[in-house]
């Protein structure tokens, strides 16, 4: 298999960003009008509109098998975690999941049937789990990567909707959307947006203003040098740059969610051949992102932007409103 | 010609790139650094990627290209194979299997060229002492080791070694688009210290090769008779395949596993300008050297600002203008 | 001056030559003889350095075991069976070839190597081929083609495996003439394994008769074809004439015509 990694999450996002902006504009989970009267149990049998497709499930699961870090991170926050008996080699979030070898880009099929789940999350369905798991009666959630933040409150709803959790998960929705607004509402939005070169790893792999974090950014005014490329953003909005092109286009920050991965900082970064002419490497305009955060569109995308935030107060590049 | 083409290609992949400079920036970009120069209006950034980036850049592929190109000429002509190309004992899953260790391991990115090389070099010397013909001396009275049974050992160390870099790199699956990108090949990010860390090795391959060209055209009458007519055939092929490794292992240290230039380049230069090898090893280094350049100028502008694997440029570009060789040269020998 | 010393190869457990002891006096044309499967082929490779052999094998005094190929190259010249022609070589590059062991490892050939290998196409009558491809020539020009890379050799020694194979009735005489009027010009020794019985007699000094990779005879044709010799190795097909000048014209022919029908 060949598929690019630490962009997976985001890249094969990329490839259904096309399907769920074409269903934007619906509501994305059934029944919402049956259950205006929600009590944290739930209501089951229930049948989970996603987009990709209808997922029912029967009874309140007590048993599931989370193969995406994201939707672990998601279980957790809306109080679903005690159901969860199994999660991914990569859910390293919270810490008490129960972390197992389970592969959920390559996943082993008898080894999540010999568990005996009653529901699994994946964020990308490999091998086509969906249709396997479904000879064994076990339900299959694919919760892939949203292009925009109203994806993520969808994805926490049909997740609360699925686990009982509803009540939770609309909580947590509201929680987010009050802090998001918040951390928007504390800076000035700037007269010209802040350019920026987010770098996905060292060899320039970067994202678009169109993808999910590039909307993040986008709402403080930010806007990313990449989306200069050709056809980007049609191809999911994560292209390889040039260095002569990052150089040339002289960002005003640099966001680098390759810290735990491959160990860059600012002092990596000025090494780079004519990279010291940088504006943002001489001004420290250096952002580091925890690459595991960066990489979710879980609870703490929150975190996210309030690293970013607190990084482009301290140089400069935002100004607060004093609202927060 | 190949020397005309060789100074167009450089010429144009110091002026062409996603950065939009002007030509005459460009040339007073290029005085920049000298002591003496007049005052110059151009911009320090435009400077530091005239310098730091774009010269490296197309210096390193140059020297790569060559690399490839020369060292498949070379192994064509000790293997007596068309098919033979610069990864046919196991450079390439070595050099990979190597760079894996390293970026899964998240050791120091500066170990990354010296164990792809040693792990490249390596594995030709494996496939060489199990291909069983590495220490046959001198002898005229004992048989030289057959070339198919190294070559065999190449191709079963090659699917060991590539059976498993995949293992690991399934196994550390945050680190595989790094590792991917890394076998995709390239130079995004080629730097002047890529260009001294490999130049005494490609050197030193380059003047070994050189110099069996002679004797390389004695090997196309086959084994056998090459030994009758004085040639120890299977010391010149240790030595051949020995510096075509050092210069391969070097290459793809820096550059990745770019594929393809090791077969096209000296089969047109077969094509064009006859098949002796007095002609096609220098040929072959020039025309790599322009053909990699000319990659790369289109690898860092076609979707501009964003790179395009110079894998798939030398292949999508290489195949088609290949076969266009071979069949206008088919129909002119019809004709004759 | 060419010494066989109980001369012995094993293909794997199969003995292909069993103990050859023999002499090859400078000058001489000596044919070795014999059916398929004899080891004719196998004498000449193991003299050539090409076959790993037990016993010893002396040229000029000098063993050839453990001998550099360099060395060996300018004692003795081998032309195998059926050489590689590569389609695009020119015919004189293909003659240099021959010089090479009198080249340095890693040199270029001379000026003089090129005059050396020029009148060697001119004796043979292939100047006006010199700079066309191989794939351009005919057997016969092939023929003397890989002749003249074997004396660009400048050896005493030659050695032919079946020179004549590859050529029609005619061209065969004509090209063991060539070997013959070269070998009394440049007094070369020469060792051929040669098929036809009847042109070996004419042409060699001596033949040797090999069988099961031993000698079954040896000696002046006169002495080695005798029917009562050849029949015991190649079975009762074989007949002998003797002409009046003494020459001898080897036959094969069938034993008994079926008796006719009807």
């Amino acid at each position: 298999m060949r598929v690019p990694s630490r962009l997976p999450a985001i890249v094969l996002a990329g490839a259904v960003a096309v399907s769920l902006a074409a269903c934007g504009t619906q509501p994305q989970t059934s029944g919402s009008g049956q259950s205006g009267t929600t009590q944290t149990t739930g209501a089951f049998p229930v049948t989970i509109t996603t987009s990709n497709g209808p997922v029912h499930i029967k009874a309140r699961p007590g048993a599931i098998i989370s193969l995406s870090p994201t939707a672990t991170e998601m279980l957790y926050a809306i109080g679903a975690g005690s159901q969860v008996k199994a999660v991914d080699s990569d859910s390293n979030y919270p810490p008490q999941a129960p972390r197992t070898k389970l592969s959920g880009l390559q996943p082993n099929i008898e080894a999540i049937v010999a568990d005996k789940p009653d529901l699994v999350v994946v964020s990308y369905d490999a091998s086509t789990l969906a249709s396997k798991l479904s000879a064994f009666s076990i339900p299959v959630l694919n919760l892939s990567a949203p292009s925009s933040i109203s994806g993520v409150y969808s994805e926490f709803t049909q997740l609360g909707r699925a686990t009982g959790h509803l009540a939770q998960a609309q909580r947590e929705v509201a929680r987010l959307r009050q802090q998001i607004s918040a951390i928007v509402a504390s800076v000035k939005r700037p007269s010209h947006p802040i350019t920026y070169y987010y770098e996905l790893d060292p060899t320039y792999y970067s994202l678009t203003s169109t993808t999910f974090v590039g909307r993040l950014l986008g709402m403080l005014g930010m806007k990313s040098i990449a989306d200069a490329a050709k056809g980007a953003a049609a191809a999911g909005g994560y292209p390889q740059l040039s260095s002569e092109y990052i150089l040339s286009a002289n960002p005003q920050y640099i966001l680098l969610a390759d810290t735990i991965c491959c160990h860059q900082n600012a002092t990596t970064l000025a090494k780079r051949p004519g990279w010291a002419n940088l504006t943002a490497v001489k001004d420290k305009h250096v952002v580091l992102l925890n690459d595991n955060i960066a990489s979710r569109w879980g609870p703490r995308i929150v975190d996210l932007l309030r690293t970013v935030v607190a990084a482009l107060k301290g140089t400069g590049g935002l100004k607060g409103t004093g609202s927060s | 010609m190949a020397t005309v083409l060789l100074f167009l290609a450089v010429a144009a992949g110091i002026m062409i790139g996603p950065s939009d400079i002007s030509l005459r920036a460009v040339g007073e970009a290029l005085l920049a650094p000298l002591p003496w120069h007049p005052h110059l209006s151009v911009p320090a950034v435009d400077v530091a990627i005239i310098w730091q980036i774009r010269r490296p850049r197309v210096v390193l592929a140059g020297m790569v290209g060559a690399m490839l190109a020369g060292s498949g000429a070379a192994y064509q002509g000790v293997f007596r194979n068309p098919l033979a190309d610069p990864y046919l004992l196991g450079v390439a899953a070595g050099a990979g299997l190597g760079a894996t260790v390293i970026i899964i391991n998240g050791a120091a990115p500066g170990l990354l060229p010296v164990a792809a090389f040693a792990g490249g070099a390596g594995t030709v010397a494996l496939t060489y002492l199990l291909g069983g013909s590495a220490d046959r001396g001198g002898d005229a009275t004992r048989p030289a080791g057959g070339s198919a049974s190294i070559m065999l050992a190449g191709i079963a160390m090659t699917a060991l070694l590539t059976a498993v870099q995949t293992y690991l790199q399934q196994q550390h699956f945050p680190q595989l688009q790094q590792v991917y990108t890394w076998i995709l090949g390239g130079f995004s990010l080629a730097s002047w210290s890529d260009v001294t860390l490999i130049l005494p090795y490609l050197a030193v391959a380059t003047v070994v090769l050189l110099a069996h060209r002679r004797l390389l055209d004695v090997l196309r009458v086959g084994e056998t008779e090459a030994n009758v007519l004085g040639v120890d055939v299977a010391r010149v092929r240790l030595t051949v395949v020995a510096a075509a490794t050092l210069g391969t292992a070097a290459a793809v240290s820096v550059s990745g596993l770019i594929g393809f230039v090791g077969i096209i380049v000296p089969h047109t230069v077969r094509l064009a300008a006859g098949a002796s090898y007095r002609t096609v090893l220098p040929v072959s280094l020039i025309g790599g050297a322009a053909f990699m350049i000319l990659a790369d100028i289109a690898a860092r502008t076609v979707q501009a600002p964003a790179e395009v694997p110079i894998g798939v440029i030398t292949a999508a570009a290489g195949a088609p203008f290949f076969l266009y060789v071979l069949r206008s040269r088919r129909a002119r020998r019809e004709l004759a | 001056m060419i010494v066989l010393e109980r001369v012995a190869v094993h293909y794997g457990e199969r003995p292909a030559l069993a103990s050859v002891s023999h002499q090859v006096a400078p000058g001489e044309w000596l044919a070795v003889v014999g059916p398929n499967g004899a080891g004719k082929s196998t004498l000449l490779r193991a003299m050539a350095g090409l076959l790993p052999h037990q016993g010893q094998i002396t040229v000029d005094g000098q063993p050839t075991k453990g001998m550099a190929r360099r060395r060996l190259a300018r004692l003795v010249a081998y032309v195998p069976q059926t050489p590689t022609f590569p389609p695009d070589m020119t015919s004189l590059d293909y003659v240099l070839l021959g010089r090479t062991p009198h080249i340095g490892y890693l040199r270029m050939e001379t000026q003089q190597d090129r005059e050396l290998c020029g009148g060697l196409l001119d004796q043979l009558g292939l100047r006006t081929l010199a700079g066309r491809p191989l794939a351009t020539l005919s057997g016969g020009e092939l023929q003397r083609l890989v002749l003249a890379r074997a004396l660009a050799q400048e050896s005493a020694i030659l050695l032919l495996d079946e020179p004549t194979s590859s050529l029609d009735l005619g061209r065969r005489v004509e090209a063991l003439e060539m070997v013959d009027a070269l070998r009394r010009e440049r007094s070369l020794t020469v060792v051929s394994a040669v098929h036809d019985l009847t042109l070996a007699g004419q042409f060699a000094d001596r033949l040797m008769l090999l069988d099961q990779g031993r000698i079954a005879a040896a000696g002046p044709p006169g002495k080695v074809l005798r029917e009562e010799v050849l029949v015991p190795c190649f079975g009762p097909g074989v007949q002998v004439l003797t002409e009046p000048d003494g020459s001898r014209i080897v036959l094969s022919r069938r034993l008994a015509a079926p008796s006719p029908r009807g």
